[in-house]
């Protein structure tokens, strides 16, 4: 501990000191094991390439004001920038020319699709921008080969993870409504209700229910009926008094070394991405709190991993290096090594496999960085009959399920829609656009302007179509020494096409969305431009997909060294005292957002860890880890 | 604000613009706390005298309450003027936004507006007292939320 910070470590005293577990990554996979080993008393170090300085509610009011202050409001505009560990930024992803590379951002985007998803390199990660969707993959999803003849199998199954689900929406902290998630052959355990009670419906999701609920829809040989349907989220609600045998739930608050009045209920500030200014929403740093007051976790934040050094001839780790810069933003940095017994990389699909790409460990199945996924979204966006309140509460609070799996899967991606609460925004730069439209061609001031903002923007709808993509060895990240950053570290390069499988489902997606507008009565606004990055064309029409922030299958899992990275506990096949940690490691993405499935495997992988290093120390119980770590 | 804040004596003029531009009463607009701060960021971005020119244009017929008229003064004489019509538009989206967006090219060529130019946001709280928000029955996004739950009920939008 240094006199002017009380929360992290020097650089000096980490590469001295010989942990446990080394982990490299504060996001929500680095943090879950982290607070995990440490409640089991194991030495613990947790790295962290950004700034790392969010842990008091100043640094967080800089964050919201940064937001407020940025002309450009993209998903990583609250956050502190390090010019030494650099973060990719929506807007750098442009149409691509001739076949040319994109390397004005961060990513260098190889294509052929132009991706925009983007990752935060700051203490907590990629939560601090996250939306907190946290539904729960279908048990189809982890079975796709046998089932449907397409992707690949998990090695575990949806009853597997099902306990480590529970966990996952414990710590997360999850507000939904078990009854909402009867689809798709989803089950839980008898009496099962989330911590926190479902976020209600926003009264866009309501008027949408009224005329479309009960839509049948023929898909393949099934018909469907749709239903509007509460999203689970990671979002503080009201309690659940039935939760855990009726022991009832105590919600996490803001982040704060100083105690701090914040973070309870959801406000609906309509800012979920890219902050909450609250604290409503979980973010990793909750975690990685709760692991620091063990006494038994050290932060290393400034430091970015360079090399991981493995021993030629049992395969195994011998350490870590890295550097850390004092300056964000001006070059110089100090080397040194990591020391522990067991390392865990946990800094995200992208970077895992970059680190260890640059490393040269490219695995005995030569799938390391290959296997790239990101759910592919195709936007729809219209104008509902009347004006529905756009622009007010959580960014989503329903979608559409029913389809999430079905026998077509053998033939084309599964899909869901969630009904967007805040607009076109996404989709247009609405409200924004809206107001420079009235303003600047239909030459509208005073109160004629009002009345047309509240028609134009006030009767906003947006339904994304959040579309499956499979593994693909041809996806993948590699690095190249012509594209380094500003401490040398070699730039992840990002090579991705949208396979037909999912083309096909992007086609009939368009299909029925105009079908519900047209059930809805609303204007159908949708327009796609050849122009755009992430255009696709498919039969003769064309779209244009946003990508999802949801990278995945760098390192993927699987049964056997030559065919996967690691193995069920996301232990690496080849360096037996190293795990890749996250959602690198999912053999499928189906159609839920990645975290909370991330979040129940690396609870896995740190009883799998702890198992090893800390033998007869048991995973704390659900209702006592919370006492354990502030013991 | 003091006697002596540099164009004060235009805070009148500005005021009565700025109600006609964005429909919103001259009550609503102190309310932001934004006047002086947008008033000062027009003068840095374009010309101090442009903005006195435009208000003396504004201000130099009395039109009362008739709307009709001052929609017509406004279009005749503001927004369809070739210096003062860029300038009125961009104070209309400094006032919903929070937004200062440059000028356009052919505008700082013709009057010769501050070279330093550039699309900024005054201050955090310009952005949180945006009309825009107000106007949808909105809140901005990331401030000023209704409430846990309140999304539930129907928005409460009033037509002006």
């Amino acid at each position: 501990m240094t006199g002017t910070d009380p929360f992290t470590i020097p650089p000096e005293v980490a590469f001295e000191t010989r942990y446990d577990v080394a982990i490299i990554g504060s996001g929500v996979s680095g943090a879950l094991i982290a607070k995990s080993l440490a409640a089991r008393g194991l030495r613990v170090i947790v790295v962290e390439a950004g700034p790392g300085e969010d842990v008091t509610i100043a640094d967080y009011t800089k964050s919201v004001e940064r937001f407020y202050s940025a002309v450009s409001k993209d998903n990583n505009a609250p956050y502190a920038h390090s010019r030494n560990a650099p973060m990719p930024r929506d807007y750098d992803a442009v149409k691509l020319h001739d076949g040319q590379p994109n390397d004005r951002g961060y990513l260098v985007q190889n294509g052929p699709f132009e991706i925009d998803s983007t990752y935060s390199r700051v203490l907590g990660g990629t939560t601090r921008h996250w939306e907190a969707k946290a539904l729960r993959m279908l048990p189809d999803d982890f079975r796709m080969q046998s089932a449907f003849g397409r992707g690949r199998d998990w090695p575990i199954g949806y009853d597997d993870l099902a306990p480590d689900y529970i966990r996952a929406e414990r710590e997360l902290g999850v507000s939904g409504n078990v009854e909402d998630q009867g689809y798709g052959g989803l089950t839980f355990e008898d009496g099962y209700v989330y911590p926190m009670k479902r976020m209600p419906p926003s009264f866009l999701d309501k008027t949408m229910a009224k005329d479309l609920d009960g839509l049948e829809v023929t898909v393949g040989d099934e018909t469907f009926s749709l239903n509007v349907r509460s999203t689970p989220q990671a979002r503080n609600g009201i309690p659940n008094a039935a939760y855990d045998g009726g022991k009832g739930f105590t919600p996490t608050g803001a982040v704060s070394i100083h105690q701090a009045e914040m973070g309870e209920r959801c406000q609906g500030n309509t800012n979920c991405v890219p902050i909450c200014p609250v604290q409503a929403k979980y973010d990793a740093r909750r975690t990685l709190l709760a692991a620091m007051d063990t006494g038994h976790v050290h932060l290393l934040p400034r430091t970015v991993a360079a090399r991981v050094e493995i021993d030629s001839t049992t395969g195994r780790v011998t350490g870590v290096t890295c550097k850390t810069y004092a300056n964000k933003d001006a070059p110089g940095h100090i080397t040194g090594t990591l020391n522990a017994t067991t390392y865990v990389l946990a800094a995200n699909a992208v970077e895992n496999a970059r680190l260890m790409l640059a490393s040269d460990l490219h695995g005995s199945s030569n799938l390391m960085g290959r296997n790239l996924m990101d759910h592919a979204y195709l936007l729809t966006w219209g104008l509902m009959p009347q004006v529905v309140g756009t622009g007010r509460g959580p960014l989503c609070t329903s979608g559409i399920e029913d389809i999430r799996t079905g026998a077509y899967r053998s033939h084309h991606a599964a899909v869901r829609f969630s009904i967007h609460n805040d607009g076109w925004g996404w989709a247009t730069g609405a409200p924004y656009t809206d107001l420079a439209d009235l303003v600047d061609a239909r030459n509208l001031t005073g109160i004629a302007l009002r009345n047309a903002l509240i028609d134009r923007v006030g009767r906003q709808l947006l339904l994304d179509c959040m579309i499956e993509v499979l593994p693909e060895e041809s996806n993948r990240i590699s690095v190249d020494p012509r594209h380094l950053d500003q401490m040398g570290n070699p730039r992840p390069v990002v090579s991705f096409d949208i396979p037909d499988y999912t083309l096909e489902t992007v086609a009939f997606s368009r299909r029925l969305t105009r079908r519900i507008y047209q059930r809805l009565g609303a204007e159908d606004h949708s327009h796609y431009t050849p122009s755009a990055p992430g255009w696709v064309t498919h039969d003769g029409e064309g779209f244009t997909v946003r990508g999802g922030n949801h990278w995945a299958g760098t390192h993927i899992m699987g049964t056997h060294a030559k065919t996967s990275v690691v193995d069920a506990t996301q232990r690496s096949w080849d360096h037996d005292n190293l795990y890749l940690a996250g959602a690198g490691s999912m053999p499928s993405i189906g159609t839920a957002n990645t975290t909370l499935t991330l979040a129940a495997l690396c609870l896995r992988t740190a009883d799998a860890i702890a198992h090893d290093l800390a033998p007869g120390t048991a995973a704390p119980s659900a209702s006592t880890r919370r006492e354990g770590v502030s013991a | 604000m003091t006697p002596d804040t540099p164009h004060n004596d235009l805070r009148p003029g500005f005021l009565a613009l700025s109600t006609a531009l964005t429909g919103f009463s001259e009550h609503e607009l102190l309310g932001t706390g934004q006047t002086m701060i947008y008033l000062q960021t027009v003068c840095d971005m374009a010309r101090s005298d442009c903005i006195a020119d435009m208000l003396d244009a504004f201000c130099a017929c009395a039109i009362g309450d008739d709307k009709a008229a001052l929609d017509r003064h406004l279009r005749l004489c503001i927004l369809s003027h070739p210096r003062h019509g860029p300038l009125a538009r961009n104070l209309v989206k400094l006032w919903y936004t929070g937004t200062w967006h440059c000028l356009p090219r052919d505008w700082h060529e013709s009057y010769g507006g501050n070279p330093a130019d550039h699309d900024h946001i005054p201050s955090p709280t310009s952005y949180t007292e945006g009309l825009l928000w107000p106007a949808i029955g909105a809140n901005p996004p990331g401030a000023k939320p209704f409430g846990y739950g309140m999304w539930a009920n129907p928005p409460r939008v009033f037509r002006a």
